[in-house]
């Protein structure tokens, strides 16, 4: 290494010896002999040495040395003083000089002055690489740290014994600090580990697995979770830590359940639509042969059952639509009386037509409600059309049905509507399941949408939908709803459907 | 004139059905389930019978077997007309097997093809 020395001098003619003995162990040297000079040079050029007599006619320049030093760290100070100026530069340099000598200077004091501060410098050379690197590090830690944290996913380390060691913020947030608590514990509440444990396995062979989860949260809220785990080694290349990542499926979840819900709804309908569209054909057949004889009688059968597919398909479109859409309820004021009405004369033809009395006992008026009058009506209808049919399956025995209609104005102000009939009666199993999606009791020509969507309707209108039924005394449907909308709305299908059970 | 007799569960198929054969000529008389069919069968020895697979009870299946036990109504062709789908070889010594909603013309030609 070739330093560069700048050499601080007021006697010519001894720096000039000093340069002429340094030169020749290949050091280049600089000398200056005034304030200025030694100001200039520094300026101008790198040095790595600054021999330096710090009295320059007899005064100190330690306060211009110690600017210099100052803004150049790295430069190492050796000092020359005659002997009695040496007590003043030590009290005056202190560390900031690495070696003090006399003048006159012994060859070998220098030369090892000279290599104590090319120590130095690669020293402080090596020292301002490492803190360089230190700073990176740090950075990088920061960077990662900050990666771990922001993840998207649930990210937990364990050790061995599934204990927590770690997790990232989310896993905080939703699963609480609980570092040293069981995994198992933590994320499904259990007492003992999972039976299939992918954190587990990867400790057996090394690599990543998977599974499939639902996890509780601290909230009680639950998710759905695709876990993946990956082995963490340590310098000896053992495994002792175990990182597990977690990402929130949930909402995949949700979608897969309500599609397939909607894929067994198509599935189970189509023979319900093939029967319609049979008898439909029927209809135009009887209809068109009617025409053709001339046969008053015929046509208006024809026409009858073409009315009433027509009604059916267009019910059960209607269903599957409501059903695969989810939407938001669109509010109006309507008189309740006349909504009721309405739902009664919607019934009535049907139960004419099959010697079913009709009975409604409706007052004057009861004032109105904020509703959705559409999908609220269809609700009620439907529950009269199963009153109605109730009667129907009931046919044979000589009794004679009817449906009776009650509306009033309950206690806690809601409107209260009563739908009773002495139909077929429910047991205990159709009763349970009634509002279950796709259960029904009347085989081909029912969807399974019906009473689950009328229960849901109601129940999103802040209703609630109560049965009494014996087999063979008939069914008393009995709906009560507030006047208002209510502040907290049941959300729409696609987000209230419970996902399928993950295994 | 030649009799068939239709089984079905639904009673707009079974009025289509009827005025259908009636109109072209056939005598039909129904059974809306396979215990009902069968007994229809034995009284009315049909020389044809349409039959739906699905329906409330036991199913079209069945009554294809125990029609096949009865040595006076074994040989009686039958025509499946049903609503479920891959339903060729529900019963694969019918006839015909016909998927709702059918097509008037191909059913009469098949019957009168089957019928003997």
């Amino acid at each position: 290494m070739a330093e560069n020395i700048l050499l601080i001098e007021e006697c010519e003619s001894h720096a000039k010896a000093l340069k002429l003995y340094l030169e020749r162990s290949g050091i280049t040297v600089f000398i200056g002999t005034t304030i200025e000079e030694m100001q200039s040079r520094i300026r101008t050029k790198e040095f790595d040495i600054l021999l330096v007599n710090p009295f320059l006619s007899g005064q100190s320049i330690w306060p211009y040395i110690k600017k210099i030093k100052n803004g150049k760290p790295l430069l190492q100070v050796i000092v020359l003083c005659t002997k009695k100026n040496l007590d003043q530069a030590m009290d005056e340099f202190g560390t900031n000089a690495i070696n003090f000598l006399e003048i006159p200077v012994s060859s070998k004091a220098l030369n090892l002055a000279i290599v104590h501060a090319r120590k130095c410098i690669a020293n402080e050379q090596r020292i301002a690489v490492y803190s360089e690197r230190l700073a990176d590090l740090e950075h990088d830690r920061t960077l990662y740290q900050q990666l771990f944290n922001e993840v998207p996913c649930y990210i937990s380390i364990q050790n061995r014994d599934l204990r927590l060691i770690g997790g990232n913020t989310l896993f905080q947030k939703d699963f609480g600090n609980q570092i040293g608590e069981h995994c198992y514990e933590i994320y499904k509440h259990r007492s003992s580990p999972c039976p299939i444990c992918p954190v587990a396995k990867t400790f057996c062979d090394g690599k990543s697995h998977s599974t499939e989860e639902v996890v509780t949260a601290l909230s009680g809220q639950q998710y759905h979770v695709l876990t993946q785990t990956a082995p963490i080694v340590d310098d000896d290349g053992d495994i002792n830590q175990v990182m597990e990542i977690s990402t929130d499926i949930t909402q995949i979840r949700q979608l897969q359940g309500h599609l397939s819900s909607l894929g067994l709804m198509l599935g189970s309908m189509s023979h319900g639509v093939k029967g319609m569209l049979t008898a439909l054909d029927g209809g135009i057949y009887q209809m068109s042969s009617g025409l053709k004889k001339n046969d008053p009688e015929r046509i208006e059968k024809a026409f009858d059952l073409i009315k009433q597919m027509a009604d059916r398909i267009k019910k059960m479109v209607l269903e599957i639509l409501y059903y695969a859409k989810s939407r938001k309820l669109q509010y109006e004021t309507v008189d309740v009386v006349q909504l009721v009405r309405t739902v009664v004369s919607t019934i009535t033809s049907l139960a004419r037509k099959n010697n079913i009395e009709i009975a409604a006992d409706i007052p004057e008026s009861l004032g109105y409600m904020d509703i959705d009058s559409n999908w609220l009506q269809a609700a009620l209808v439907n529950l009269s059309e199963n009153a109605v049919e109730a009667c129907l399956y009931d046919k044979g025995n000589g009794k004679k049905h009817i449906v009776e209609f009650r509306l009033w104005e309950d206690e806690e102000n809601k409107i209260s509507l009563s739908i009773k009939d002495n139909g077929m009666g429910m047991d205990q199993e159709t009763r349970e399941k009634m509002f279950t999606l796709f259960f029904t009791s009347k085989g081909s020509q029912g969807t399974g949408l019906g009473l689950f969507i009328a229960n849901h309707v109601i129940k999103q209108h802040g209703g609630e939908i109560t049965v009494e039924s014996i087999p063979g005394q008939g069914t008393c449907f009995k709906v009560s709803l507030p006047r208002k909308k209510p502040e907290e709305s049941i959300a729409p299908f696609g987000k209230s459907l419970e996902a399928p059970p993950l295994d | 004139m030649k009799k068939i007799l239709i089984v079905d569960d639904d009673p707009n198929i079974r009025d289509y059905l009827v005025s259908l054969l009636e109109d072209n000529g056939y005598a039909t008389c129904t059974a809306t389930d396979v215990r009902d069919g069968l007994k229809v069968a034995k009284e009315n020895k049909p020389d044809l019978i349409t039959l739906d697979l699905e329906m409330p009870g036991e199913w079209g299946p069945r009554f294809y077997r125990q029609l096949a036990q009865d040595d006076e109504l074994k040989n009686t062709p039958v025509i499946v007309i049903s609503g479920l789908s891959g339903n060729d070889y529900a019963i694969s010594k019918a006839v015909a097997t016909l998927s709702k909603p059918f097509d008037r013309e191909e059913l009469l030609s098949i019957i009168k093809e089957n019928i003997i």
